[in-house]
């Protein structure tokens, strides 16, 4: 695994894994209640109520950094999943099938209060409801309306005009549906939710969010990046999955500090630095030494990935008289605007120009839907605007079928060219 | 075959986007309401065009797109749609959401053309949310149709509509209705042909050469051979069914809204046209997102009890009833109903299947 050259990343993994241990006492112990959710659901309302979260999306990401995704897809796959089904969002329902506290990431999943996930692909309602029913706990579903009004560069409208952005019919409804959910939360609770209390979360996720902007903009600014990208993704997530909180504030402030410090004192994160590459899509969780084996030969430097980037341009929420509004305006598009012409092209062409990226590398997931459409569009917006594209067929989780020495050499060979 | 008989399998097989009396207004599922196209002055159709629109290099639609959801698109951005007014697309699954943004976005830079695509955002989970959202929605879809119509639409027209297209759903049962029972006489591939007509057509002519139809087969003897129910994608050709039926069994029914589900309950004509409309959509139309599973699968659950087997379709496309597989097969094995899952037409693994359903 690369070094870690920031403290904060030594920090922010230990208390993720703090967390977690406290959260698997509070619930063993004290029958407290927690939550699985889809990533791209409205934590906050849970983190209002004191429902804490785990994103299905991070737990597959720690399953496929233990390695331990092709044995539980090849459970999955024996019980009669043909091998044909999406597999980021299933991996940690494969992990609960496989039952076994003893492999899985520190002690594997207790069993949650609730589940709740939107509904955004056809499959995942399937994925949760069978989850549900082998946890014996509740799903529940957030319904997802599509897009129809699309205006291109909808990052310079995001933080004061959400109103406007994500179209009234859309956000009325997200905001009917939190009442239910928040219903929901409040019978598991048996406590009551304040609106004052959301506000100030929201609050709290807009100063965290604005640290990320900070960093983001050294990062565009310094001549060689101070913090791989890794990193990036490490302290951002860490924070992301508990925004808003004191701890997470505190986090993103410190990560900021530590990256001006860098700036400040001519550190770069790479001194060879040469190429300034681009990584679209979700992270390759099984193989994260990819994001640096090209560093040495090259000087390819990994600077960008959505998840640092995502933070300021898809949180900020400025105006907060609604709250749940607001909140519903930051839920409803995730999609469209991460994976689907005009956003995502859009979004990234400019995120490539800020960067200074010489060359963009595309995740071509062929087992995960959201994130493998767009992929065309972005690729000939990047080429469009002048930036070389090499696409990179792999699976985010599923190491089986997975070449690292070949995509390697294919990574190679394209920046030869570069 | 009869001329009814012949002409309705013709259409269903050509599938022709031809000029009719009135406007053309493409459709892409059995989800957009026919009846609210219909009363606006307009001609729906069903978008299923066949492979030659695909082409030889694929610069738009990733690998993960249906073959279905790809003609489509290049249907709709060659010359050939320039028949159509507009293109509704409903909600109804992931794939015909991205179509749509799709198809905004070749025409927003300026590389294509096509027909001005419509959203229906119509969602499937059943929710008191969902249900007031899906009715709202459909009032958004009558006032775009009366917008592109330069008119509104009057009551008579909204029951003419409705009038119609429950002759077609009636026609439709009765010839469902010769699939049913111990002793069916109507076969599956000849069954999709003569359903699968109606989304090619005036709901009127339809209804009349349906009728005609049925007429033909009352006469006919009852087909030999066991009965066969296919859960899976929807089949929009009769291919597989013809498989199936070349080892000696019969289709007798499909849980898709090309085979046993196309008809369905009548529009309610007493209600407020709107809504009867809507509730016919949001509450009997099968798609890939209605939940919960129970809702899902109760038509299934229903029907499995009439047949001597159940065949689980799931093409190398698929990814969707996959997930719902390991639930269905549960449930028949508590009912020792027998089953098998094939993930392509495989005459020797459909023939083994049907030996064992014949020797009981
Ligand atoms: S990415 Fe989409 S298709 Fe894949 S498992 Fe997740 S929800 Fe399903
Ligand atoms: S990678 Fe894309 S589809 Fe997957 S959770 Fe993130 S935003 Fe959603």
């Amino acid at each position: 695994m690369a070094e870690k050259q920031l403290q904060c990343t030594l920090r922010a993994a230990e208390h993720q894994k703090a967390w977690f241990a406290q959260l698997r006492e509070d619930v063993f112990e004290k029958q407290k209640p927690y939550a699985i959710v889809q990533a791209d659901m409205p934590l906050e309302l849970f983190h209002a109520l004191d429902v804490p979260v785990v994103s299905n999306q991070w737990w597959a990401a720690m399953v496929a950094a233990k390695r331990l995704a092709p044995h539980y897809l090849d459970g999955l796959n024996a019980l009669g999943y043909h091998d044909g089904l999406c597999r980021y969002c299933s991996l940690s329902l494969a992990s609960t099938i496989a039952g076994d506290p003893a492999q899985a990431p520190w002690g594997g999943l207790p069993k949650p209060a609730l589940l709740s996930a939107r509904l955004t692909c056809d499959c995942i309602q399937r994925v949760f409801e069978t989850w549900a029913a082998k946890l014996d706990a509740p799903f529940f579903p957030l319904d997802a309306p599509g897009a129809s009004e699309l205006p291109p560069r909808w990052w310079e409208l995001s933080r004061y005009r959400w109103n406007e952005l994500f179209e009234t019919h859309r956000l009325d409804f997200m905001v009917a549906q939190f009442h239910s959910l928040i219903r929901k939360l409040e019978e598991i609770t048996g406590s009551t939710f304040s609106l004052d209390r959301l506000r100030a979360l929201m609050e709290g996720v807009n100063q965290q969010e604005q640290y990320f902007d900070e960093v983001r903009e050294m990062i565009c600014r310094a001549p060689q990046t101070p913090v791989r990208m890794h990193e990036q993704v490490s302290n951002v997530m860490a924070a992301q999955w508990l925004r808003g909180s004191e701890w997470a504030i505190a986090h993103a402030k410190a990560f900021r500090d530590e990256v001006r410090q860098r700036v400040d004192a001519g550190v770069p994160a790479c001194p060879s630095e040469n190429l300034r590459l681009m990584w679209v899509g979700a992270g390759l969780w099984h193989d994260t030494d990819f994001y640096t084996a090209f560093e040495e030969q090259y000087g390819a430097v990994f600077v960008w990935s959505m998840y640092l980037a995502f933070g300021p341009d898809g949180y900020i929420r400025y105006g907060l008289d609604h709250p749940l509004r607001a909140l519903a305006s930051r839920t409803v598009s995730f999609n469209e605007q991460l994976h689907n012409p005009p956003w995502a092209n859009e979004w990234i062409v400019d995120q490539a120009k800020r960067h200074r990226i010489d060359a963009a590398l595309v995740l071509e997931p062929l087992g995960t839907r959201p994130s493998a459409t767009g992929n065309l569009f972005i690729e000939r917006a990047l080429e469009n605007a002048g930036i070389p594209v090499l696409p990179v067929v792999a699976d985010m989780v599923d190491a089986r079928g997975w070449n690292g020495l070949e995509m390697r050499q294919k990574v190679h060979t394209f920046l030869e060219r570069v | 075959m009869t001329p009814a008989i012949s002409a309705l399998t013709n259409v269903y097989l050509q599938r022709p986007v031809r000029q009719r009396d009135r406007p053309l207004i493409g459709i892409t599922s059995n989800t957009v309401p026919w009846e609210l196209i219909r009363a606006a002055g307009f001609d729906p159709i069903l978008l299923s065009p066949g492979p030659q629109y695909k082409p030889s290099a694929e610069v738009y639609l990733e690998t993960v797109f249906s073959q279905r959801i790809k003609s489509i698109f290049h249907f709709l951005i060659s010359n050939d749609s320039a028949l159509l007014r507009a293109v509704v697309i409903p909600r109804t699954s992931e794939q015909e959401h991205k179509l749509y943004l799709y198809l905004r976005e070749v025409v927003r830079q300026g590389v294509e053309q096509a027909p001005q695509p419509i959203l229906y955002n119509l969602l499937h989970a059943r929710s008191p949310e969902a249900q007031a959202y899906g009715l709202e929605r459909t009032r958004a879809l009558q006032f775009t149709l009366e917008q592109l119509a330069g008119h509104a639409i009057e009551p008579d027209a909204f029951s003419a509509a409705i009038a119609e297209g429950n002759a077609a759903r009636c026609a439709m049962r009765a010839l469902l209705q010769q699939r049913e029972g111990p002793a069916p006489k109507l076969n599956g591939s000849e069954a999709l042909a003569l359903i699968g007509a109606r989304y090619f057509m005036d709901g009127a002519e339809y209804a009349l050469h349906a009728q005609q139809a049925l007429q033909e087969i009352l006469a006919r003897p009852p087909l030999p051979g066991p009965r066969i129910l296919i859960k899976g994608p929807p089949i929009d050709t009769p291919d597989f069914c013809a498989a199936v039926e070349a080892q000696g069994a019969i289709v007798v029914a499909e849980d898709d809204w090309w085979g046993s589900r196309a008809a369905g309950r009548d529009i309610d004509a007493g209600m407020e046209p709107i809504q009867a409309i809507f509730e016919k959509y949001y509450f009997d139309a099968p798609s890939p997102r209605v939940f919960p599973a129970v809702v899902a699968d109760a038509w299934f659950q229903r029907n499995v009890s009439e047949v001597d087997g159940v065949i689980f379709h799931l093409p190398q496309e698929d990814d969707i009833i996959g997930w719902d597989y390991p639930r269905l097969r549960a449930f028949l094995d508590d009912r020792a109903i027998p089953h098998v899952m094939l993930r392509d037409t495989s005459p020797d693994e459909i023939g083994v299947f049907v030996r064992r359903l014949e020797n009981g």
